[in-house]
């Protein structure tokens, strides 16, 4: 067997751990939890409210979290290119990106503050 | 590697930026009756920022930022000083109007210099990607703003036309700036403008149309108007004001950059274009204000009529001399539109406190019982009509002088069609006056002169000198003009 | 390097983008169309800075993103608003206003 072949032997060492590992733990907890079947429990989960059937329109709640994550989640396109060439771009682009997390990370304050992201 | 950062070149954009920071945070501590206060930190970070501009010009010389991208030099500085100052006289005129028992003034002002930080980069942008993002940065606050009356309709409607018009223009625009990538193979106005000078293909011309229809939407250029009039009656009064001055110049700075920087050696990317946009624009624009009942409406056509007068030096540009003069010609008549503007729209606030209408006949009488009003609001509207000795007739002198010197049928064509126009134009400023004076008021109205708050009346002041000081004075602005087309 | 067919892919979607604009009547599908739009125009400076070997057009396309992000969510803010007054999302509701 060749060194190649045996750094894959790693690989399906890893994926048999993890499969074992996820295997034991449910059936773990299938032995040792009770078991008792109730219609309820087998209804759509909706948010824990009830389900109304159909597409119903979802709460225009999650809105406001879905932009909040939105916002976050796109600004980081400017964070990856900034992270791989920190190194040569030196303090001056460190400054430049703590300033822009900065403003960034006001729109969240201000959610905050203006109360969004209490669950009302 | 490093980008060369110049902190004194991009001092008035840092001022601005720090100021809707501390509005932000500044909202967060003031109790409900402390709000006014938001907008005091706001006029004082305009006013800061007008200093680094001062220190600038007396500085005088060209820098440079970002490969050229960012360049601040007496155009830039010429434009980004008319920017602060309308910031500051339409938050004059949105005091009292926001100021009544408004929850959102610290929103409004945040939203309102935002939208001035894209103001301020778009002076300064050669590049199309900084200009695109000063695009959106000036647009998108005022997307929010036009709705900002949020259980009216009306407002909502005013905001979601203003919104899928501008979202649709800029995917236009941003189509045509992609082809012009791609044929160029830079952003950078200078190389775009060294390659189109060579670069013969007809994917070209479809670029630059394309490019310019977006900024046409933005200006309200016919045939791309028709969100203008409604968004204007619905958007609360001062928003309206902010957006037909401030804004809409901020697209015209756009579209010179563009042109001249860029487009500016081949002519065919940008002149037909420009041509039928102007044409379009002074007749639809004067024909269709005449009819108009609601005042704002009327100075919504009025706007894009006067668009149109902006956009003739554009059009004649790249024949004969007429570079320089045409360069001229659009700064100096967009700095008088903006102060004859702002003034009329003053005057419309300050009259509609009390009638609760935008109607032309609520002025019916106005000069018996607020002579100073009506007064000041004739000058305004005689200056739009091009009157002498009001700055108005300035603005148009220098258009007619750029067709002349571009001295070709096409030019000699728009500047009659101007001329004509013109006169069109002066009937139905003219009817607002005659209403005005030789009208009574109608039955049961309230007659007791006018009681204006102080800001109000220092934005009409504000307007009103400058309308006379340049109508009389004209080398004012002339010398705006030339230390702009020089840089 | 295939330059043609990506810039066709873009046409045909900008064109899809632009008939969703005019025809679509649900202001969260006119939403969607105009992210279509923006998407053509990506599809577009990513060929041509992929073609060119010049990064400015990737640079383009990360702004494109950001910003079509935020005009996303103050649309959508905006259609919200006017389904909570109107209690329909159909723009042909929205005609108080006569241009």
């Amino acid at each position: 067997m060749t060194d190649y072949y045996r750094e894959y032997l790693a690989v399906a060492v890893l994926i048999g751990a993890g499969l074992a590992m996820v295997g034991g733990m449910l059936g773990l907890g299938k032995l040792i939890r009770p078991t008792r079947p109730q219609p309820q429990k087998y209804v759509t989960y909706e948010a824990g409210s009830d389900p109304v059937g159909g597409w119903g329109q979802s709460n225009v709640r999650y809105y406001v979290y879905a932009l909040l994550f939105v916002m976050f989640d796109v600004e980081a396109v400017f964070i990856f290119p900034w992270a791989v060439r920190l190194e040569t771009l030196g303090v001056q682009s460190l400054i430049s990106m703590i300033v822009f997390i900065v403003i960034l990370a006001l729109g969240l304050v201000y959610a905050w503050r203006k109360g969004v992201l209490r669950w009302a | 590697m490093n980008p060369g950062w110049d902190f004194h070149a991009i001092a008035p954009v840092i001022i601005i930026t720090a100021t809707i920071v501390a509005v932000l945070i500044a909202d967060f501590f003031f109790e409900y009756r402390g709000r006014f206060r938001t907008q005091q930190i706001a006029s004082l970070g305009v006013l800061a920022a007008m200093i680094p501009i001062i220190t600038l010009a007396v500085d005088g010389g060209t820098r440079e930022m970002f490969n050229g991208g960012f360049v601040v030099d007496p155009y830039s500085l010429v434009f980004q000083g008319f920017f602060l100052a309308a910031a500051y006289i339409s938050m004059l005129l949105s005091v009292d109007y926001i100021g009544d028992g408004d929850y959102y003034q610290g929103e409004f002002y945040v939203l309102l210099l935002t939208s001035v930080l894209g103001m301020l980069v778009m002076s300064s942008a050669r590049d199309l990607i900084s200009i695109f993002v000063a695009l959106e940065t000036i647009s998108i606050p005022t997307f929010v703003l036009a709705g900002w009356r949020k259980h009216d309709p009306k407002s909502n409607e005013a905001a979601i036309k203003y919104y899928l018009i501008g979202v649709m223009s800029s995917a236009v625009m941003l189509y045509g700036m992609s082809l012009v990538f791609g044929l160029t193979g830079s952003t950078l106005l200078s190389e775009i403008a060294d390659k189109v000078r060579t670069l013969d293909s007809p994917l070209l011309i479809v670029a630059g149309f394309l490019t310019i229809a977006g900024f046409a939407f933005k200006v309200s250029a016919v045939p791309f108007h028709f969100w203008a009039p409604d968004t204007y009656e619905g958007a609360p009064t001062p928003v309206t004001a902010f957006l037909s001055v401030a804004s809409k110049v901020g697209g015209f700075v756009a579209l010179l950059s563009v042109v001249w920087f860029g487009f500016s050696p081949n002519s065919a990317m940008f002149q037909p274009v420009l041509w039928g946009l102007a044409a379009a624009s002074l007749i639809l624009g004067n024909l269709v204000a005449l009819r108009q009942t609601n005042i704002v409406r009327m100075l919504a056509y009025s706007s894009i009529a006067q668009g149109g007068f902006i956009l003739v030096p554009f059009a004649v540009a790249s024949d004969g001399g007429a570079w320089t003069s045409s360069i001229q010609s659009v700064v100096i008549y967009t700095l008088i539109y903006g102060a004859m503007n702002l003034g009329a729209f003053a005057i419309v606030i300050a009259l509609a406190r009390r009638t609760r209408s935008a109607e032309i006949t609520s002025f019916a009488g106005l000069g018996q019982y607020a002579p100073g009003m009506a007064i000041v609001m004739s000058m305004f509207l005689f200056s739009l009509a091009g009157v002498p000795p009001f700055a108005g007739w300035f603005a148009k002198f220098t258009m007619f002088r750029a067709a002349l010197d571009a001295n070709t049928p096409a030019a000699t064509v728009l500047a009659a069609l101007a001329a004509v126009s013109s006169v069109i134009a002066f009937f139905y400023y003219a009817r607002v006056a005659r209403e005005m004076w030789f009208h009574q008021p109608p039955e049961g109205a309230d007659v007791h002169p006018i009681r204006t708050p102080v800001a109000l009346n220092a934005a009409v002041v504000i307007c009103a000198a400058i309308v006379i000081a340049v109508g009389v004075y004209p080398q004012l602005f002339a010398r705006l003009g030339d230390l702009a087309a020089g840089g | 390097m295939i330059l043609n067919q990506f810039l066709i892919l873009a046409a045909v979607l900008f064109c899809i983008g632009v008939y969703g604009v005019l025809a679509r009547r649900n202001g969260v599908l006119v939403l969607m169309s105009v992210e279509l739009m923006l998407n053509a125009v990506n599809i577009n400076l990513i060929a041509f800075s992929a073609y060119l070997r010049e990064t400015a057009g990737e640079v383009f396309a990360l702004f494109v993103i950001t910003i079509a992000a935020a005009e996303v969510g103050v649309g959508l803010a905006i259609v919200l608003l006017i389904y909570r007054n109107l209690h329909s999302p159909d723009l042909d509701h929205v005609e108080q206003l006569k241009g």
